[in-house]
């Protein structure tokens, strides 16, 4: 009995979440003439820009360089867009929350997912690149499934922890563009690892976009799969971010509608 | 809002039945709501710093709901009477599952379709098609469910030929149709509406409520109404509750609920004052209603015609025309009407209003006596108007002068000359209304002059030389020892002259000393019984009652149905004459009174038959 209205529950709560998604979707590209050939493009732009700058002043000896850019872009793209919008999610849909009985965690979820659907039509961007570069997908992108829900998980936990945090202080809204610009530094996106001094480099370690966008790198510029050691690690900092943002979530959303 | 309101419980109507048998469908249970309003300030890593630091964290509760138990049976539709702010919609919300009570419980049974608020979720850049199914997933429906009603929405809604336009072009009238359209469509256990039935147009609101009407009468839906909108829940509850600053004040069937609201909600008076009104709401008495005698009108103007016409049915040569925007040319017009015998009706400074210049046509009047001070006082345009609107041709005579103490010596010259003052000076101040109208009926009666001191300066040497040549030995003063000290009066002490002061802490209290010392005058076996219930916000519809008064030999009852306080002095008056009171005359516009005001204040006066 109880698993049926579990079930149920869950079946709603679906619809709503791709209901939102797609209103979401609907409301990015209205109006706009190329419409969503913009999740491609952007991406594309981005490198055509980020390659040109760093080829000609740093010349890092890296093979396919916009390659490897667009591959890492796009992966921190999903990252931070997910967790800004999730953050919002709550303040946006205060109304709602205010007005109608609905599971809360919907909005920081469905913002995570959003951004997924965006990430997979950025994908074509990828392909595009690959083409170009002559660089040939192999069976390792078959892996590429798992890495997206290390990610997905990541980001979710980050952005439901956002969410209820900037409820309580609006100052987190502010605070997390900074923190996501450093970060974008501190990842090796557009240069390699290997230019970092060592001491820096059990610091990298601690950094679980550093593992995932090498992770992405490996699946589809060398065509390998990471080792068993590997995927726990990723496993690992995905579902611990994901159960902190889980528990501050369920543990302040009761009283959200006493702040939004 | 009033400083004092009454939150304590009410009980005085026979107590619902015992309905344990029947299926519940919410069961509040004592529940508080407290609100941390210091707390909830704090928007700031910032703020919250810097107030910890100072220790300024303390909190500050508002409590919104304070030990509410409600138990609400499975088709009963259930309305929540009670003031702005008064935990109406917190109460909903914690019954719809948004809010968390601080204590107590709330239980459900059965399913909910909250309808608070409408519209919430809707996004205004995507199209109604698409609203609709988002809304729709918000409230929780299933796709399909959505798909198979969507017809329904859209045709309840009237919205067919616009669904693929962004909502941001349609009416808020349109928006809220889809809303309502939308959370109706499925049949809950449990519906909440609130206050949604006061949006979109008349032709809306009545769909809406036939909708709600036809879920409870066919679907056996639970309901639970908020409304501003006391006769709609009348028409749609059987119970109601009624609450006060988060405060369960009465409880039980809908009628006795909305009956008392309506005379006791949001109004201010001591806690006595509304005990005594609630005794005399609930009491079995039948009221006499033949003891009301509404003279009701739409405008000061219309009362004044109105007031002329229901004294004097026969035609007139002279009227009294006075300008109605300003009290005191109203008061010295009546006056100097009643000592002549003639009518009084009230104009405007811009223009004589229909009301008035039919009245003129029905007496045949020939000659007019404008009263007014300059510049607005024109007898040349007022005999213009009136011929342009009655074909009438009339000789106006204008009394008029710069000060209102100049235009009152100008009235009382005018009726000296003919001799036609008789009872003692009045000598009042500008804008003594309230006493001014309580005094009338003897201003009117005894033909007393009415002398008007310019207010800041001393007695001047006019109004005494009036009042000394005047031949009585009376002088009433209605204002303070502030406004009008008696070592002004004391010149006329010296000859003779006899002081009578009015001066209390409200026009009410003067009102009810005033009205004693009428009566006193009047003599024993004189006793009064006809009374005139004047409402004291609406003063204008008064100006002219005095020559009313004076023919019915009323007396004049101030009154206000917003202050308890002024009710319950009135219920006392008219009890304390139960059986010697012929009528009780409502005088103001239409809606100053309500049938229920009437009722109780007749239902005080009326002798109990036993059966």
């Amino acid at each position: 009995m109880s698993h049926a209205i579990n079930k149920a529950t869950l079946k709603r709560n679906w619809f709503t979440i791709s209901s939102l998604v797609s209103k979401d979707f609907k409301l990015k590209y209205r109006r706009s003439a190329l419409g969503v050939v913009w999740s491609v493009l952007n991406p594309l732009l981005m490198m055509i820009v980020l390659s040109a700058v760093f080829s000609t002043f740093f010349r890092f000896d890296i093979p396919n360089y916009p390659l490897y850019i667009i591959l890492g872009n796009t992966l921190f793209a999903l990252m931070s867009e997910s967790t800004t919008g999730a953050m919002w999610s709550i303040l946006d849909s205060s109304s709602l929350i205010k007005k109608v009985r609905i599971e809360k965690l919907i909005f920081p979820i469905e913002k995570v997912l959003f951004q997924l659907v965006n990430f997979c039509i950025s994908l074509i961007a990828v392909a595009i690149v690959m083409v170009y570069f002559q660089v040939a997908p192999s069976l390792s992108l078959l892996m590429l499934p798992v890495l997206l829900l290390f990610v997905v998980l990541f980001s979710a936990g980050l952005g439901m922890a956002l969410s209820a945090l900037a409820v309580f202080f609006r100052d987190v809204c502010h605070l997390w563009s900074v923190v996501i610009t450093a970060w974008t530094y501190a990842t090796p996106l557009f240069y390699p690892v290997v230019v970092l001094p060592d001491w820096m480099m059990p610091i990298m370690e601690l950094n679980p976009m550093y593992h995932y966008v090498s992770y992405f790198r490996q699946l589809l510029l060398d065509g390998t799969v990471p080792g068993l050691q590997e995927n726990l690690l990723c496993l690992g900092m995905a579902v611990v971010t994901f159960a902190i943002g889980l528990l501050i979530f369920k543990k302040s959303e009761k009283k959200f509608i006493l702040y939004v | 809002m009033p400083e004092v309101v009454n939150t304590t419980p009410l009980s005085g109507f026979s107590a619902l039945p015992d309905e344990s048998g029947r299926a519940t469908a919410i069961s509040v249970e004592d529940v508080s709501m407290i609100f941390n309003m210091a707390n909830e300030q704090l928007n700031s890593l910032k703020e919250y710093a810097i107030a910890l630091a100072r220790k300024e964290l303390r909190f500050k509760e508002f409590r919104a709901l304070d030990h509410i138990t409600l138990d609400i049976k499975k088709g009963d539709v259930f309305g929540i009477l009670g003031t702005n702010g008064s935990g109406k919609s917190t109460l909903l919300k914690i019954i719809a599952g948004v809010l968390e009570p601080t204590k107590g419980s709330c239980t459900i049974h059965g399913n909910i379709a909250p309808l608070i608020e409408l519209g919430a979720g809707f996004d205004m850049e995507l199209t109604a098609r698409e609203n609709i199914f988002l809304n729709g997933a918000l409230l929780g429906y299933s796709k399909k469910f959505i798909q198979d009603n969507f017809d329904d929405i859209v045709e309840f809604a009237e919205i067919k030929p616009f669904l693929d336009m962004p909502l941001k072009n349609y009416s808020s009238g349109m928006v809220a149709r889809i809303a309502f359209a939308i959370a109706t469509v499925i049949v809950p256990d449990i519906l909440i509406v609130d206050e949604v039935l006061s949006v979109g147009d008349f032709m809306f609101q009545k769909k809406c409520e036939e909708r709600i009407q036809s879920l409870i009468k066919e679907h056996n839906v639970t309901v639970l109404i908020v409304s501003h909108n006391n006769d709609q829940i009348e028409r749609l509850c059987n119970k109601a509750v009624w609450i006060e600053k988060g405060h369960m004040r009465m409880l039980g069937s809908a009628h006795d609920v909305c009956q008392t609201y309506r005379v006791l909600g949001g109004h201010t008076g001591s806690k006595a004052a509304e005990d005594r009104v609630f005794s005399m709401l609930t009491s079995p008495v039948q009221a006499d209603e033949s003891l009301i005698k509404p003279l009701e009108a739409d405008t000061p103007y219309a009362m004044a015609a109105r007031l002329s016409s229901s004294c004097r049915e026969e035609a007139t040569d002279t009227v009294v025309v006075a300008y109605g925007e300003y009290e005191m040319d109203g008061f010295l017009g009546a006056g100097l009407a009643s000592a002549l015998d003639a009518p009084v009706l009230l104009t405007k400074t811009d223009g004589i209003p229909d009301a008035t210049s039919q009245e003129i046509k029905r007496l045949k009047a020939k000659r007019i006596i404008l009263v007014g001070k300059t510049p607005y006082c024109d007898s040349a345009a007022f005999a213009a108007a009136l011929e342009a609107a009655t074909e009438l041709h009339c000789e106006v005579e204008a009394l008029s002068a710069d000060t209102y103490e100049g235009l009152s010596l100008a009235v009382f010259d005018y009726g000296a000359q003919r001799g036609l003052w008789h009872g003692p000076v009045v000598l009042t101040h500008i804008g003594c209304m309230g006493d001014m109208i309580s005094l009338s009926p003897h201003i009117s009666e005894q033909r007393c002059p009415l002398l008007i001191k310019s207010p800041g300066k001393p007695l001047s040497n006019a109004i005494a030389e009036r009042i000394l040549a005047h031949n009585n030995d009376t002088v009433l003063v209605l204002d303070s020892e502030e406004g009008c000290p008696d070592a002004q009066l004391a010149p006329l002490r010296e000859h003779e002259k006899g002081i009578v002061r009015f001066c209390e802490d409200d026009a009410y209290q003067a009102n009810t000393v005033i009205r004693d010392w009428i009566e006193q005058q009047r003599g024993e076996g004189h006793r009064v019984r006809s009374f005139i219930a004047a409402p004291s916000w609406q003063p204008a519809y008064s100006y002219t009652i005095g020559p009313y008064a004076a023919k019915t030999g009323s007396l004049v009852v101030l009154d206000d149905p917003q202050d308890l306080d002024c009710v319950a002095r009135a219920i006392d008056l008219f009890e304390s004459r139960r059986g010697e009171i012929d009528q009780i005359v409502f005088v103001g516009s239409r809606t100053q009174f309500s049938p229920l005001d009437k009722t109780m204040l007749a239902k005080a006066a009326t002798v109990e038959t036993q059966a």
